[in-house]
């Protein structure tokens, strides 16, 4: 019995603001994401520092728990966030063509680069894939290199169903005539072998167990600042970048805290802080984790990938399996 | 009390039922095409048959551990009694990171001695890994069953009448606790079904996927309402499949599982054996859990002071700061209210347990408790996606929510226990309190509770320490105010290096270790007094 009446006490806590601060209640949006715990944290703090009053729940979760929780919404009432950040544009383009999220930008969102917005989302925040490889191997200077014979057998490349930042870059060089999907065949043809994530690439590399492989530069700068005996490199034609975009809710409640939120987030100030928590930021001109001057980086078409991923995906598998 | 179970049971599996809604109402040429896919076909079948070998390899260490232990005569053995539960401690992701980081590539036994097991990324690993988490539970069962059903004065007659040590073993104590093994295979061959942690971590790096990895890959993978049902209509086959298993099973062994008589104490003297016997064993006990147990959470433990990837995991680069990275005070404030979660939901199914353990006499009660199985099998996220679709309009987000799952996912696992110990219970004295004047509350409080508080305890702690691990349903379930501990695991998982991950994973077990050392000794104590009594 006494459980039973904590269960229901229990029922009051959490999620639903305590009655008689409606015009607080109004201000508070809820954020559905995906990037990471330690990047959210400083940009939501420095929002509710920039307009008191306001203030953003969160619910962080990797991409596949974010679909399946927005599954769930749309199926009990309604998509329960008033924004939505996401880590790669499929998903987001996925949601949209759902009227879950879009139909608004910013006003600032011009000052974004055209490849890292559409009229429905802008992104946010940037993942690029680089090369990783340990220190006493030679570094890849072009991808093309890592099919050759300084890395036989020792080449490790995350799984595209695991990762989008995966799925973004097989996604780019499908779509490159000097590459196309035949590029993994060859690699698997001198020996890589797939991983899970690129952060199972880092680790593997970390450990000596590969000598080199493509994982997002936000890991490889992480465990060679730690200390690990890594390096990184970004290859010819350039490293990948895949945009985290984020939308408005179509059908937000409280759409002008939302919108002050969204333009917050791209906005320089919002970048900056980005930028310091350890997240590449999208606006040009902000200081955010290391760039090699000079760095080459190629932005994928992500509508393309988005009609043709089937296919893209099974010829995938064809190579690497599924 | 049957309507009861019957009542409180719809609650758990009317999510079962919306889903099927949900995939009647907007997909059935995805259904069809999903279940005709091969890639879903090799899934099921990778599953049906890791489940299969699990059961196979579990349930049979689980039975020789309780044989072995059963014997009063074996040194240390209150100490062993409590040593093989230690894999209940553990959470399942722990377990499988920790023995890569033991006999993995690059491993523990690789750096030491330059060997290590390439078979562990893929099916094999699994394999055993998951067969070593699910023998705790395999042993738990069976020690019921022969607390309940060994019957000593047969097996010295046997001996008396020339019989040797193996042959008695098989045709007289085997025998009887047949339907007791039985039951934990059911149970063990059900979880693994479900499984997902240690699949995903040991299976999908070697290219072995199992319909719960594939189901998580497609969520991954697609935002747009075709991957989820895909999702939904693989979750839902693995229900099926579990169903088809489950209500032969329980059809068959309930009557079967029906003690004939009230449990004897354990302190019987039975067959003397030689030194050299209890000895052999006892080096095979130390031997079992030190390559299974100890050296995996050794390394793990190692990787967590070590201060990067890569480096040699010497005293020099021993450092704290992965600890300092995850113990924030929202890991502590995750962590409370993990704890007071799994308190609560533990509590609260002790009674739902209770409830239907007392009622399967009847055929209403059975049917309940057959039912209330199949959300166990169900995966953690499709489970929660279940419950947010039925009860989200009410209770997202809340505390109640992910109460709710726990109780859902976890009511197999405190029914079946208490269900085993309920029928050891001698009915005539409770018969006998009632007939002087005893209301049914003072009757169960005096005659049933006593004997009963051993199981009580087990089925508690169990249920406790599933719910405290449990990763999936809690991180898609939870809003702001309720984030539990399992927000900050996945967290530091994402971020991808060991060291956090397995700085966590020691806290968490430290945490939960030493509790348990003490209500182990407070069980020990329990069951002397109930012997005695």
């Amino acid at each position: 019995m006494p459980a039973v009446v904590l269960a229901v006490a229990l029922a009051a806590c959490g999620g639903q603001p305590a009655p008689g601060t409606s015009a607080r209640a109004a201000r508070t949006i809820t954020l559905y994401t995906c990037l990471s715990d330690t990047s959210i944290q400083p940009v939501i703090s420095a929002f509710e520092k920039s307009a008191p009053g306001s203030s953003v729940a969160l619910f962080r979760a990797p991409t596949g728990q974010l679909n399946a929780r927005v599954a769930a919404d749309v199926r009990s009432g309604g998509l329960r966030a008033d924004v939505v950040w996401g880590c790669d544009p499929l998903t987001v383009q996925a949601y949209v063509d759902q009227h879950l999220v879009g139909g608004w930008t910013p006003p600032g969102a011009d000052a974004i680069p055209t490849a890292y917005r559409t009229p429905d989302y802008v992104g946010a925040h940037l993942l690029y894939l680089v090369a990783v490889h340990h220190t006493g191997v030679p570094a890849p200077r072009t991808w093309a290199d890592l099919t050759g014979p300084a890395y036989t057998g020792k080449v490790a490349v995350p799984d595209p169903s695991l990762a989008a930042s995966a799925l973004g870059a097989l996604g780019w060089f499908a779509a490159q005539p000097a590459y196309g999907v035949d590029y993994y065949r060859r690699l698997r043809s001198n020996g890589a072998v797939q991983v899970g994530t690129p952060d199972d690439v880092t680790t593997g590399v970390a450990q000596g167990v590969y000598a080199a492989g493509m994982t997002t530069a936000n890991s490889a700068y992480a465990a060679k600042d730690a200390g690990s005996p890594v390096d990184v490199a970004w290859p010819e034609p350039g490293a990948v970048a895949v945009y985290g975009p984020v939308a408005l809710a179509t059908h937000s409640a409280h759409a002008t805290t939302a919108k002050a939120f969204l333009s917050f987030a791209i906005s320089e100030a919002g970048q900056r802080v980005l930028g310091a928590a350890g997240s590449y930021p999208t606006r040009p001109g902000v200081t955010g984790p290391t760039v090699p001057a000079g760095a080459p980086t190629v932005a994928p078409d992500w509508a393309a990938i988005g009609r043709q991923k089937a296919a893209i995906l099974a010829g995938y598998q064809r190579v690497f399996g599924g | 009390m049957t309507a009861a179970a019957g009542l409180l049971g719809l609650v758990v599996v009317l999510p079962v039922l919306r889903l099927g809604d949900v995939l009647r109402r907007e997909g059935s040429g995805v259904v069809v095409a999903t279940v005709g896919s091969a890639g879903l076909r090799t899934a099921l079948a990778h599953t049906l048959a890791l489940a299969a070998a699990v059961t196979l390899t579990a349930v049979p260490i689980g039975t020789t551990l309780a044989l072995v232990l059963r014997r009063p005569d074996l040194p240390g053995r209150a100490f062993w009694r409590g040593a093989v539960l230690l894999p209940l401690v553990v959470p399942d992701f722990v377990l499988g990171y920790s023995w890569s980081q033991a006999y993995g590539v690059a491993g523990f036994t690789d750096s030491v001695l330059g060997v290590h097991w390439a078979g562990l990324l893929g099916a094999g690993g699994v394999g055993v890994v998951l067969a070593v988490n699910s023998a705790p539970l395999a042993y738990l069962v069976v020690t019921v069953g022969l607390a309940s059903r060994a019957e000593p004065d047969l097996e010295r007659a046997a001996r008396a009448s020339g019989a040797g040590a193996a042959t008695t073993l098989v045709t007289v104590t085997l025998r009887l606790v047949l339907p007791a093994i039985a039951a934990a295979s059911v149970l063990v061959f059900v979880l693994t079904l479900g499984s997902f942690a240690i699949p995903q971590i040991l299976g999908t790096p070697g290219g072995f996927g199992t319909v719960t990895t594939r189901i998580y890959a497609d969520l991954s993978l697609g935002g747009d309402p075709a991957s989820f049902l895909r999702a939904v209509t693989a979750a839902l086959l693995l229900v099926v499949v579990a169903a088809a298993v489950v209500t032969p099973s329980d059809l068959l062994l309930g009557p079967r599982l029906r003690a004939t008589r009230p449990a004897i104490a354990q302190g019987l003297p039975q067959v003397p054996r030689s030194r050299a016997v209890r000895w052999a064993q006892v080096a095979g006990l130390a031997l079992y859990l030190a390559l299974t147990l100890l050296l995996p959470l050794a390394a793990l433990a190692l990787a967590s002071i070590t201060r990067a990837l890569g480096v040699p995991p010497t005293p020099a680069n021993w450092s704290l700061v992965h600890f300092r990275e995850v113990l924030t005070p929202r890991t502590a404030e995750a962590l409370a209210r993990s704890v007071v979660l799994a308190v609560i939901a533990a509590t609260v199914l002790l009674v739902l347990g209770g409830l239907v353990a007392g009622s399967v006499r009847h055929r209403a009660g059975r049917a309940t408790a057959t039912l209330v199985t199949l959300p166990l099998v169900l995966p953690g996220s499709t489970l929660a996606v279940a419950l947010l679709i039925t009860y989200g309009r009410w209770l997202a987000g809340t505390s109640a929510l992910i109460l709710l799952a726990y109780v859902a996912k976890l009511w197999a696992f405190a029914h079946r226990p208490i269900a085993g110990a309920l029928d050891r219970l001698p009915p005539d004295e409770l018969r006998a309190s009632r007939v002087s004047g005893a209301g049914p509350l003072t009757a169960v409080r005096t005659v049933v509770l006593r004997p009963l508080a051993p199981a009580l305890l087990a089925a508690w702690v169990v249920c406790f320490l599933t719910a405290l691990h449990e990763v999936t349903m809690s991180s898609l379930l939870y809003g702001p105010g309720s984030e539990t501990l399992a927000v900050v695991v996945l967290n530091s998982e994402e971020l991808g290096r060991i060291g956090p991950t397995a700085a966590l994973s020691v806290t968490l077990t430290l945490l939960v270790a030493v509790p348990a050392l003490v209500l182990w000794a407070a069980v020990g104590r329990l069951r002397i007094r109930s012997g005695r009594g």
